[in-house]
């Protein structure tokens, strides 16, 4: 089962509005792994569309956790009438506003359904569930719905930010460039629009600990997201980090706001530091299995169109770069080369011929094991499963 | 004293709203003026408000462009506890010492080039205006409440956190206007690219939130983050202009407050909950706040037709080259009706610039525009003097007569 039917399982699973399982902690169950089962099948993606507006019905919230409120504001509304005379540009703008507007209906919004799930997985905290149950929908508290809008906000904001382009970098195919300049202007505004919602929201959650987690998270991902932009560069030749360092980076760009979220997800409901460290752990561990996943899909998927890109900062890369030694590699890169221009099918080849995907795979496999550990302190629940099955969708390749 | 630490920004904004209540002119409406029929609402009394306060204070009136002499003395009338410090800054900077580099300590990151660009601007030679009235109002109102002699650490830690908002918006800014320079150095875009400035102004943000959310108080967090709200509600108020004529001092007022007073209003506020239970104590901060960061706002806006650029450390006709119509323009317009069309096309035709310019020294916009900032800073002593006497207290009295006298 792909990972897009996992999720509008788990969306449905989520909007069953029966009560908080009170469950017995710790579970007594055989440890989880991945390949130890495999995920059920369930559903048909054709019915995606249908099945996504059912399932917001029985939720009663929107899955797109932007909240009506950010979306239908003047600021936004406003921006949406600039954007257009951005049309015929090349500003990465109007690339990632498409992906939010057109996508809408399929947009995974990944970071914020992981929150609500691991939110309902955990339950009322035992300590003083009694006094707090008032504003529990379907398991999970409105405290934390709010975490999982910020959640997706923050992500949002920066994916605005990154696409900020350099003018003194501009191609004449990119477009005028005083209109670049306003994309740059746009970009920049929505971007800040959208963290001052996040900051807005998060005061309102008046609780200083979780303010403090996810500020700290921002400020993983944007030193994630600027070694992401820096390390692409011109003239294929990649960092030369290992693999280390690699999970060093991708964790701030890709692992953080995930894993402090579930935290903070946890500290919502007075749970103790230990299930908040386990939540961090699921959220740290899937994000990167996630992310190794979808770096992998260049090299393992049946028909790739031969010519499209892939980035050399990607794990199987690294990984094949890691096992082949530094000298070597730039030799690689430099046969796959012509006039200048990288021949990615060529490339991919090499690549493929090494070592580098199958411990890729092992690497995206081993997160997926340590993700799939962390839940096992979780009460089983509807709400688990779901989590274990999306580990199980990032961690299968065939 | 350095350059421009002076500088906020041009534009900003103000609005009545629920969180941020009071003035947008101080004063009502009054009788018809010249264009009596072309003209109503908030721009028609702020004019009004002038023609009838001229008349009643006759001798402030009479301040020269460049010296703001009178505008002191009467001011200073309201100053009357003992010690006199004649640096207000001197006072404010006795808390302020290792200020620049407690900030750098939030900005510890390993990436040394990120570090580098976000620390770009605490380099320790901007003059600390927002840090400075913090720790006093702070001070002025630990005295005010039991007499206390101490800042706590958590309100020292508020005039850091506002100094990195400020600056993360100066980023912000500085990309969004595609500025060259400020302080006298090239900007963060300029050196390291609008891609990376973005993320560095993104990382300043992100190290001053945490910040705050270290001072665990839910109530600060909330104050503060109106800020960041405010700030980008201005920035969207600058984009647009106002078609309507009537609206189009309301609208610059309301984007005044919001892009530079309510930075100075809310960190006032929040010192002073953090000092003070008595929620009058923090609406006399709050006002103090606002009206002398419009008051500043407005001079920041008369400097860019009268100063030149190497006092101010960037460039001057600023706004005008934004196409932006500030106090100065509004009113040279009442003079000069032919402005109208240049501002409705943001002064981009060639020529509009230095058109426009001409007409606002040829006018007495400069003049009617410090005499509405006047207006602010009586405002915020008239709010300051509620508290008890304090060395402090007259401190920021005096700072309120700096903001109107400063020539960079």
């Amino acid at each position: 089962m792909n990972l897009r039917q996992q999720l509008w399982r788990v969306r449905r699973c989520l909007g069953a509005a029966a009560p908080p399982r009170r469950l017995s902690w710790p579970p007594a169950r055989a440890p989880l792994s991945v390949g130890s089962r495999r995920a059920q099948s369930s559903g048909s993606p054709t019915h995606w569309n249908q099945v996504v507006s059912e399932a917001e019905k029985i939720v009663g919230y929107p899955t797109s956790f932007m909240s009506l409120r950010c979306l239908l504001s003047d600021e936004l509304s406003n921006i949406a009438m600039q954007v257009r005379k951005l049309v015929g540009t090349r500003h990465p703008l109007l690339t990632t506003a498409r992906g939010l507007v057109h996508d809408s209906r399929n947009n995974l919004q990944l970071r914020g359904l992981v929150v609500l799930l691991i939110s309902k997985a955990a339950g009322p905290s035992q300590v003083n569930a009694s006094c707090q149950n008032y504003d529990m929908v379907s398991g999970i508290y409105s405290c934390q719905r709010s975490l999982a809008e910020i959640t997706e906000l923050i992500h949002t904001a920066l994916l605005v930010h990154r696409g900020i382009v350099n003018l003194s970098e501009l191609q004449s195919s990119d477009g005028p460039l005083k209109d670049m300049q306003f994309g740059n202007k746009i970009a920049i505004l929505s971007g800040d629009f959208l963290l001052a919602n996040a900051c807005n929201g998060l005061a309102l959650l008046q609780n200083t600990k979780v303010v403090e987690l996810l500020a700290s998270a921002l400020m993983d991902l944007v030193q994630g997201v600027y070694h992401e932009n820096s390390s692409a560069k011109e003239n294929h030749i990649t960092d030369d980090i290992g693999i280390s360092a690699w999970k060093e980076k991708t964790f701030l760009s890709h692992g953080a706001l995930l894993a402090k979220s579930c935290q903070a997800a946890m500290e919502l409901a007075k749970h103790g530091a230990e299930v908040q460290e386990m939540a961090f752990q699921y959220g740290k561990h899937m994000a990167m299995s996630h992310k190794i996943n979808s770096d992998l899909q260049p090299f393992v998927k049946e028909k790739t169109s031969d010519s499209v890109a892939f980035s050399l900062n990607s794990a199987p890369v690294v990984l094949h770069q890691e096992f082949l030694g530094r000298d070597l590699w730039i030799k690689q890169i430099g046969e796959a080369q012509e006039k200048g221009k990288l021949d990615y099918m060529k490339l991919r080849e090499t690549i493929k011929a090494g070592k580098g995907v199958t411990s890729a795979i092992d690497l995206c496999r081993y997160h997926g094991n340590k993700a799939l550990a962390a839940l096992e302190s979780f009460p089983p629940s509807e709400a688990r499963s779901a989590l274990e099955n999306i580990v199980f969708a990032v961690t299968r390749f065939s | 004293m350095a350059s421009c630490w002076w500088r906020w920004r041009r534009g900003c904004a103000w609005r009545p709203a629920a969180r941020s209540p009071g003035p947008g002119a101080p004063g009502g409406a009054g009788t018809p003026g010249p264009r009596a029929a072309a003209r109503a609402g908030a721009q028609m009394s702020c004019f009004n408000l002038m023609k009838s306060l001229k008349s009643a204070f006759p001798t402030m009136y009479h301040i020269s462009r460049f010296h703001h002499t009178t505008s002191a003395v009467c001011c200073r009338s309201k100053a009357q506890s003992g010690e006199k410090y004649t640096d207000p800054f001197k006072l404010g900077l006795r808390d302020l010492k290792g200020l620049y580099k407690d900030i750098r300590k939030e900005l510890f990151i390993s990436t040394t080039e990120l570090k580098e660009m976000s620390e770009y601007y605490f380099d320790g030679k901007g003059k600390a205006f927002r840090p400075v009235i913090v720790v006093l109002m702070a001070r002025a109102c630990n005295i005010h409440h039991d007499n206390s002699r101490d800042v706590q650490a958590s309100q020292r830690a508020v005039a850091l956190i506002t100094e990195m908002i400020h600056t993360a918006s100066l980023v912000h800014d500085d990309v969004i206007d595609d500025a060259s320079s400020r302080r006298g150095k090239h900007t963060v875009n300029k050196i390291w690219g609008e891609k990376k400035a973005v993320l560095a102004g993104d990382l300043i943000l992100s190290a001053a939130s945490v910040a705050l959310a270290r001072i665990g108080n839910a109530a600060v967090i909330s104050i503060l983050t109106q800020v960041i709200e405010d700030l980008v509600r201005g920035e969207f108020l600058q984009l647009g202009s106002k078609e309507n004529e009537n609206e189009r001092f309301a609208h610059y007022l309301e984007k005044t407050f919001k892009k530079t007073a309510s930075l100075i209003a809310n960190s006032c506020k929040a010192v002073s909950v953090l000092g003070c239970p008595d929620p009058t104590v923090h609406e006399i901060a709050y006002q103090y706040g606002k009206n002398v960061g419009i008051a500043f706002q407005l001079i920041d806006d008369v400097l860019d037709f009268t100063s030149c650029s190497d006092q101010m450390g960037k460039p001057t006709s600023a706004d005008l080259k934004l196409g932006l119509a500030t106090g100065p323009v509004l009113f040279a317009c009442q003079q000069f009706p032919e402005m109208n069309a240049m501002i409705m096309r943001r002064f981009n035709l060639p020529g509009d610039v230095d058109r426009a310019r001409q007409y606002v020294l040829q006018s007495d916009g400069v003049q009617q525009t410090t005499y509405l900032a006047q207006r602010y800073c009586h405002e915020a002593v008239k709010a300051i003097s509620k508290l008890r006497p304090s060395p402090e207290r007259d401190a920021l009295i005096q700072l309120s007569e700096m903001v109107l006298t400063r020539d960079k």
